[in-house]
């Protein structure tokens, strides 16, 4: 197996050295949308530490070198406010960031706006005129916040409405495991208790990435708060209680770039586009669970994804 | 016999820089002993007057209010204490045994087994005792206490080892039993460095106690995790303040305890 993905790769770079043999005989017409793009261009890309995030690295990555384009990757650190750090101080030019997260932790607003673009629009605006943060054309993948049981607990429970009621007769059954961030948040735990109308259920707090993991066993928690897109939910056969008053705003992520960088590469946005347009939730969700549950890498993935859509 | 006098005199003038034990002249201390309450209390001056220059926006005034704060504080030094009081009850007891000539041949290995536990980082302990056995105070307790075993333990040891030989033979000589030469003689002449240990394990508990948030055990971690993951400056100022005011008064307590316990004449 091992020596036949290795043969593969071989002829893939055999492929790949004829390809810019061909794109450079061929002169300045080059046989891919985007090739020679941004030419002589160089970009840092960086992104947070969850395999989406370090999936969207690669993509962006893969996609500027297919353009031209010279790439560092500082793919995996560890924190929103570290990555946001790197960007706004000029350490990396560019990464995938969510709507929610720039308007309620970047750009420290409380409250989410419901429609989505109408979101987008706002944290957009603001972030180019606070902080000369240009967002790029948003994807189309809603990665929110939701609430998660094992897919065999309660079968009968569809709806978070069912849950609230349940939390009302049995708080410990209702068990729930958050993290920090989602305690805090308007648009998490304290909001939702009140659209809901429940409180007093038994709540542990824990790491995000040991949630999952804590859901499936039912301890400490039967439920827990989880993010829509990952690969887990379905890995670990995990299901996702439908948001029936529609609570949870939703957020779709655009590549940020420094706007310093993208006045001097308007062109970032025609390469943007079609990659962020072929990114809808199911794509997603089947990216990361590739990652998750097959255990393939993010290049890889992301090298897949991109030939698969004829993007690169 | 001068030889082994000579030798312990020369093993006691290196082993205070080596012990962490200083003979401080004690004029110098009594000014100390007031010195680290005003600091403390400027620190917490200077954080309340600094919050309520703030307008708190919800997510902030979820985690800067006295009703969470004190909660906090008061988790986190419980798993301090308890994870601190645990080390002492187990960790001398084994270094007393460990030092005994019987036991002398073991004392490597179980020196090199207490060391994983503090080579290992601190949130791997954590975090991987937490996948594993459970989440919880009582597993942030244990993971506390595998982290600072290394320090007490190794004090203890030390601490009666350089014991001088000499005194322990005038015991002997004078008609004392083995274990009232070490309650009397070895353990009074070995509690400076032990404290040492023990004021050095505390020190990293009250650190290392911040990660427990992420084991659903609480302390100020919640309130530090809450200032980083929503990047809310006053949360996270909030937190850290009281995490170090907290080190700092305890390591002072400790301090004054360490005076009252040493030996007179010492």
């Amino acid at each position: 197996m091992r020596v036949g993905t290795r043969a593969c790769t071989r002829r893939v770079v055999v492929l790949a050295a004829l390809a810019v043999l061909a794109a450079s005989c061929g002169g300045d017409e080059s046989n891919s949308a985007n090739s020679g793009m941004l030419k002589g261009a160089s970009f840092t890309v960086g992104s947070k530490e969850f395999t989406e995030q370090k999936i969207l690295c690669e993509i962006t990555a893969q996609a500027l070198e297919a353009a031209g384009a010279t790439v560092k990757r500082q793919c995996g650190l560890t924190g929103s406010a570290t990555v946001r750090t790197a960007l706004t101080s000029g350490r990396i030019d560019m990464y995938w960031e969510y709507t929610g997260t720039g308007w309620i932790t970047h750009l420290k607003n409380t409250r989410p706006i419901p429609d989505s673009g109408q979101q987008y629009q706002a944290v957009a605006k603001d972030d180019l005129a606070k902080n000369k943060i240009k967002w790029l054309d948003p994807a189309p993948f809603d990665n929110t916040y939701a609430i998660g049981v094992r897919k065999d607990f309660m079968p009968e429970l569809k709806t978070i409405s069912d849950y609230a009621a349940l939390v009302k007769s049995d708080p410990n059954k209702g068990s729930l495991c958050v993290a920090t961030e989602f305690t805090g948040r308007d648009d998490g735990l304290p909001g939702l208790e009140k659209a809901y109308g429940f409180s007093g259920e038994k709540t542990s707090t824990l790491k995000d990435g040991a949630i999952y993991d804590s859901v499936k066993k039912g301890s400490p928690c039967n439920f827990g708060e989880v993010f829509t897109t990952d690969g887990r939910i379905e890995g670990l056969g995990l299901r996702v209680l439908q948001d029936d008053k529609k609570f949870f705003p939703i957020y779709n992520p655009a590549l940020n770039v420094r706007n310093d960088v993208f006045a001097k590469n308007p062109r970032l946005a025609d390469v943007f586009e079609p990659i962020a347009k072929a990114l809808d939730t199911k794509t997603m969700q089947k990216l990361n669970s590739d990652a998750d549950n097959q255990g393939d890498t993010p290049k890889q993935i992301a090298e897949d994804f991109l030939k698969d859509k004829g993007l690169i | 016999m001068t030889t082994v006098i000579g030798a312990s005199e020369q093993a006691q003038k290196l082993d205070p820089a080596a012990t962490g034990v200083e003979g401080r002249p004690d004029a110098r201390s009594t000014a100390g002993i007031f010195l680290t309450p005003t600091v403390l209390i400027l620190a917490l001056i200077a954080l309340y007057f600094y919050v309520q220059s703030q307008t708190l926006d919800s997510i902030e005034a979820r985690f800067v209010n006295q009703k969470i704060l004190t909660t906090t504080t008061i988790e986190h030094i419980q798993l301090a204490a308890l994870s601190t009081l645990l080390v002492i009850i187990l960790a001398i007891p084994l270094g007393v045994v460990l030092t005994r000539p019987a036991m002398r041949r073991a004392t490597p290995f179980a020196l090199a087994f207490v060391n994983i536990g503090q080579a290992v980082p601190s949130i791997g302990v954590i975090v991987l005792l937490g996948l594993t056995l459970g989440y919880g105070f009582r597993y942030a307790i244990i993971a506390l206490v595998l982290y600072s075993f290394l320090p007490v333990l190794r004090n203890t040891m030390v601490g009666l080892q350089r014991v001088d030989r000499a005194l322990i033979d005038a015991g002997r000589g004078m008609g004392m039993t083995r274990s009232l030469v070490l309650t009397k003689v070895e353990l009074p002449l070995a509690v400076p460095v032990m404290m040492a240990g023990i004021r050095t394990a505390l020190i990293i508990n009250v650190g290392t106690a911040t990660l427990a948030t992420y084991t659903d055990a609480g302390g100020l971690g919640d309130i530090i995790d809450a200032g980083l993951t929503n990047s809310r400056t006053v949360i996270l100022i909030t937190g850290a303040v009281l995490v170090g005011v907290l080190a700092l008064t305890i390591d002072w307590l400790a301090s004054l305890a360490e005076r009252v316990l040493r030996p007179k004449g010492l």
